[in-house]
């Protein structure tokens, strides 16, 4: 086990950058996800770090040792692929015992370590199966014990759970994370699911046109993200294009005046062109006939309704816990005026783009 | 159905059993130098070609040249194969045709390519002596070694395009995991592209191994007199022996050889396969 | 109903008919038509220039040539035999070949009265079933450079100091094994001496060519220095600069005479008649004797002095010839080849 750092990895090919100076250090333990759009450098990031695609500049330095130019089998990194990558013409305990046999482990050892990897993902069962015969779930299962069992320095998963449907997504999910905490994996995983990235890893990095937007855990991505492009990838965002007019009032480019703290992210305040970053669920709604909005659309999610609301020519998302029955708010329609509030620290001014 | 299948069927008979079945008749009748052919049911031939050292080794010979020249071309086309099968970009479908090239030349016309190259005023020739490195011309024409070049050449792109439509079926993923695992490349290829491009290689080998067997041209032009193989000693007997019954059991024994070591070879290669 | 079809047929055999009247190679080549089953090269060649061209596409005939080697041709003319259309109208091969086919009935026994030219034939070479086209006699060439007392015959292939000087044509084998057979004391009608000529000879490291060019080559390197050979050939190479000289062996030598024949199953008698006529014609066999060196087979053919003194044959000369025994040859055909095979090349 050890850590993993990138030092201003790039890789061009060409005239098009594929990934722009990525620095980023995944400590001992900790699992970091590559979060972006399809394109964004997060899979070329991951195979430069496994060894497949060598960078044009930077460095990979796994447990303190600079692997930028190490051969993919000289890594020791354990990969589960998007497709899984099982060898079809060995058996489940074939395939596990691969990397073992790699490195010289004994027959016995060898054995005793493929059925143990395989206990822990419920396979121990299907041993002798060929991949071919095993459900997708399985496969995968197989994939993560072929990785594992080989106690790599670095763990790396390429969107491990695409392929699968998504009631055994939520599961697989959790399984992972358990596994890594347990064992203690130093890990780095790619996916382009938001919710997979902010449910398992310690901390995500989001990508976008090969560059770091942002790193930081979870709530630090969604209560403060850096830019419009985190705002909006990260859970969902009203972005408002508009200036600051007072430390307390930003005006939209429509004309409707919204209040606002200039004072609660930290640095400066944008004083061009901004954008205001509102949250749907930090908006308050109460009926109100002598209200400025109006109700565009109404959505009823069960747990939440989502009402479309415009103000003053600005368009708002507005998302609400589903009030019981007879509350006033379960009779709002289309057409209806209503009154919208917020807590001025909840609206983040960033720079517009 | 089976008004569609029957008319195809009936061509099919009529193009590839009709002719055989002509033959293997033949192949029973006598050869008598003034009447020519003679009806009879006789195994004669067959029991004159099996007994004759003559035709046991020429047998032997076509049998060690299409050996050689299956493995010959088996060594030299996988990596060509798995070249092209891994090449991403539009010059694929160029490389496919560049390799496909040398078909659309006839393989007489080939060989005489061969013996402008290596006759004794033939190009190789010509540069060794010009640039005083032989005083005289080396043998290289009309020998088995000759043939062996000129047969792998136009084999060579059976091979390639056969492995290569196998390998482009491997997944690239399985290698990368495969040396992730700590796998270097021979030992990547060794364990995951060959056993699975097996059903290639057993396809390819095959194949190039039947084409090897009845070779006829390239013997002929670039063994010269003194090389014989099957199918220029069957079309002897035909052509300038005029003796069809002998000729016609030296085909079938030719066709029995090849086809028994195809199936067993490739039995044998499957199982192993199946094993790994 | 059956007057409607036949109304009909006729109908679209008539606009079929009006159709390829428009086309003259297509519907009235069916009789003014010969196919000439023959070599190609030179001999294919001067054919056309000199028979085909000049005298019989004039007479409104169209000359078709289906060129392959004589053995080829042999099996195709033996594969039909049985066939009521064959491919060939003239078929063109060496004498041995022509009496192989024609002991297989294949051909047509010449009627004189349709071959005008008939009476012009040299007696020595007619035939029932073909007209004689050119002959030559087959010599012994050598490179008087490197052979300097000159040879008398077939015998002085094998003396040691030619090892591995003496070359052989694969496709001659019977030619080849007859001179062998002659050096070894056998005749026309025993040629088992050539067995025992034919080892000794490869112990020798005789060289085998696949074809004459191949040996022409040979002897143009000076790889080789002697070979059994027509002096037509000799003639021709000569010319080409290459250095030989011909001598006709003491212990005798056949003529090879090149013929024509018309199969039995021939599309178009009358025409292959014309066809032989114009082969026979004293300006068409000039030709051949300028450029190939082959002599006329006709009384009245013309040579200049010069190509006369070159290919044609001494009192002296011409005693040494005879015919091949065509009988003997035919029975042992099989087992000449088989030793060549087997037995010198293995």
């Amino acid at each position: 086990m050890g850590s993993l750092v990138l030092e201003a990895l790039s890789k061009r090919y060409g005239s098009s950058t594929a990934v722009e100076r990525v620095d980023l250090e995944v400590t001992q333990g900790e699992m970091v996800a590559l979060l972006g759009p399809s394109g964004c450098g997060k899979t070329t990031t991951l195979r430069m770090v496994a060894g497949f695609i060598p960078p044009t500049a930077g460095r990979v330095i796994i447990g303190g040792q600079d692997v930028t130019h190490t051969p993919p089998y000289a890594r020791d990194t354990g990969m589960v692929f998007q497709s899984y990558a099982l060898f079809p013409h060995m058996s489940v305990a074939q395939n596990v015992a691969f990397g073992l046999e790699m490195r010289k482990v004994g027959r016995a050892e060898r054995d005793a370590r493929v059925m143990e990897a395989l206990r822990l993902v419920r396979l121990d069962h299907l041993a002798d199966r060929l991949p071919r015969q095993l459900s997708g779930g399985q496969q995968q299962r197989v994939a993560l014990a072929r990785a594992l069992v080989v106690n790599p320095a670095v763990f790396l998963l390429d969107e491990p759970l695409s392929n699968l449907d998504a009631k055994l997504r939520g599961e697989v999910r959790m399984e992972i994370r358990a596994l890594q905490q347990r064992l203690g994996l130093t890990t780095l995983i790619v996916t382009h699911d938001q919710e997979e990235a902010l449910t398992m890893a310690d901390r995500l990095v989001v990508m976008e046109r090969g560059r770091v937007r942002q790193v930081g855990t979870a709530e630090e991505l969604y209560e403060h993200p850096a830019d419009p492009f985190v705002a909006g990838f990260v859970g969902r965002c009203n972005l408002i294009p508009g200036r600051l007019e007072a430390a307390d009032a930003f005006r939209a480019e429509s004309g409707a005046l919204l209040h606002c703290d200039s004072g609660a992210a930290p640095g400066p305040a944008p004083t061009g062109a901004a954008l205001l970053a509102l949250r749907p669920e930090r908006i308050g709604l109460a009926p109100d006939p002598a209200g400025r909005a109006r109700i565009t659309a109404v959505t009823y999610l069960g747990a939440q309704t989502e009402y479309h609301v415009e103000q003053d020519g600005t368009a708002l998302l507005v998302a609400r816990p589903t009030a019981p029955l007879g509350d006033p708010l379960r009779r709002l329609a289309v057409g209806d005026a209503v009154v919208l509030s917020w807590d001025a620290a909840a609206a983040r001014l960033l720079p517009a783009e | 159905m089976a008004a569609l299948v029957l008319p195809a069927g009936l061509l099919v008979v009529m193009l590839l059993v009709a002719p055989m079945a002509l033959l293997a008749r033949i192949s029973l009748n006598r050869f008598s130098p003034t009447e020519l052919m003679v009806e009879a049911t006789t195994a004669e031939n067959y029991w004159r070609a099996v007994q004759d050292p003559y035709y046991q080794q020429v047998l032997g010979t076509t049998l060690g040249v299409a050996l050689g020249c299956t493995v010959l071309a088996l060594a030299l086309g996988f990596p060509a194969a798995y070249w092209l099968a891994r090449m991403e970009s539009r010059w694929k479908s160029l490389a496919t045709i560049l390799v496909l090239f040398p078909l659309l030349v006839g393989n007489v016309v080939r060989s005489a390519g061969w013996m402008a190259l290596l006759g004794n005023e033939g190009a190789i020739n010509a540069a060794l002596m010009g640039a005083g490195i032989t005083g005289g011309p080396l043998p290289l024409l009309y020998n088995g070694g000759a043939v062996v070049v000129g047969i792998v050449a136009v084999v060579l792109p059976y091979m390639i395009l056969t492995l290569a439509a196998v390998i482009e079926g491997i997944p690239r993923q399985a290698e990368e995991a495969a040396a992730n695992l700590g796998g270097r490349p021979m030992t990547v290829f060794r364990r995951v592209v060959l056993p699975l491009a097996l059903p290639g290689v057993v396809a390819g080998s095959v194949l190039v191994f039947i084409l090897c067997m009845n070779a006829y041209a390239t013997p002929v032009l670039l063994g010269g007199p003194q090389f014989k193989m099957m199918a220029p000693a069957v079309y002897d007997q035909f052509v300038r022996g005029n003796n069809w019954p002998f000729g016609a059991a030296l085909a079938f024994i030719l066709l029995a050889v090849t086809l028994v070591l195809t199936v067993v070879g490739s039995t044998l290669l499957g199982r192993r396969y199946r094993a790994a | 109903m059956t007057t409607t079809r036949r109304a009909a047929l006729t109908g679209s055999a008539a606009a079929l008919a009006s159709l390829t009247a428009g086309l003259p190679g297509l519907a009235r080549a069916q009789s003014k038509q010969v196919v000439v089953g023959t070599w190609g090269g030179d001999y294919g060649e001067l054919l056309r220039q000199n028979i085909d061209q000049p005298l019989v596409v004039p007479q409104g005939i169209e000359v078709l040539q289906d060129i392959a080697v004589a053995d080829p041709r042999k099996t195709k003319l033996l594969a039909e035999r049985q066939a009521r259309r064959g491919t060939y109208d003239i078929a063109c091969l060496s004498d041995t070949d022509m009496h192989m086919v024609a002991a297989q009935n294949v051909f047509e026994p010449l009627e004189m009265g349709k071959l005008k030219r008939g009476s012009a034939i040299l007696p020595a070479l007619a035939k029932p079933y073909a007209v004689p086209h050119i002959y030559s006699a087959l010599v012994l060439l050598y490179n008087p450079s490197k052979v300097t007392t000159p040879p008398t015959g077939f015998a002085d292939m094998w003396d040691p100091k030619y090892r591995g000087r003496v070359g052989f044509s694969d496709i001659l084998y019977s030619t080849n094994t007859f001179s062998a057979a002659m050096a070894g004391g056998g005749s026309f009608s025993d040629y088992e001496p050539a067995k025992k000529k034919l080892m000794e000879m490869r112990s020798l490291d005789a060289r085998i060519y696949p074809s004459n060019e191949a040996l022409a080559g040979a002897l143009k390197s000076e790889e080789v220095w002697l070979t059994p050979m027509w002096l037509a050939r000799g003639f021709m190479w000569q010319k080409a600069g290459i250095p030989v000289k011909h001598v006709v062996p003491k212990e005798g030598a056949y003529a090879i005479v090149f013929e024509a024949a018309i199969p039995k199953n021939s599309r178009n008698k009358d025409n292959a008649y014309t066809y032989l006529d114009a082969m026979l014609q004293p300006s068409a066999q000039a030709a051949f004797a300028d450029r190939m060196g082959y002599l006329p087979t006709v009384k009245d053919a013309p040579l200049p002095a010069a190509i006369a003194q070159q290919i044609s044959l001494s009192e002296a000369e011409q005693e040494r010839l005879r015919a091949p025994d065509y009988d003997y040859l035919l029975k042992s055909h099989s087992e000449i080849l088989d030793f060549w095979n087997k037995q010198f090349k293995a």
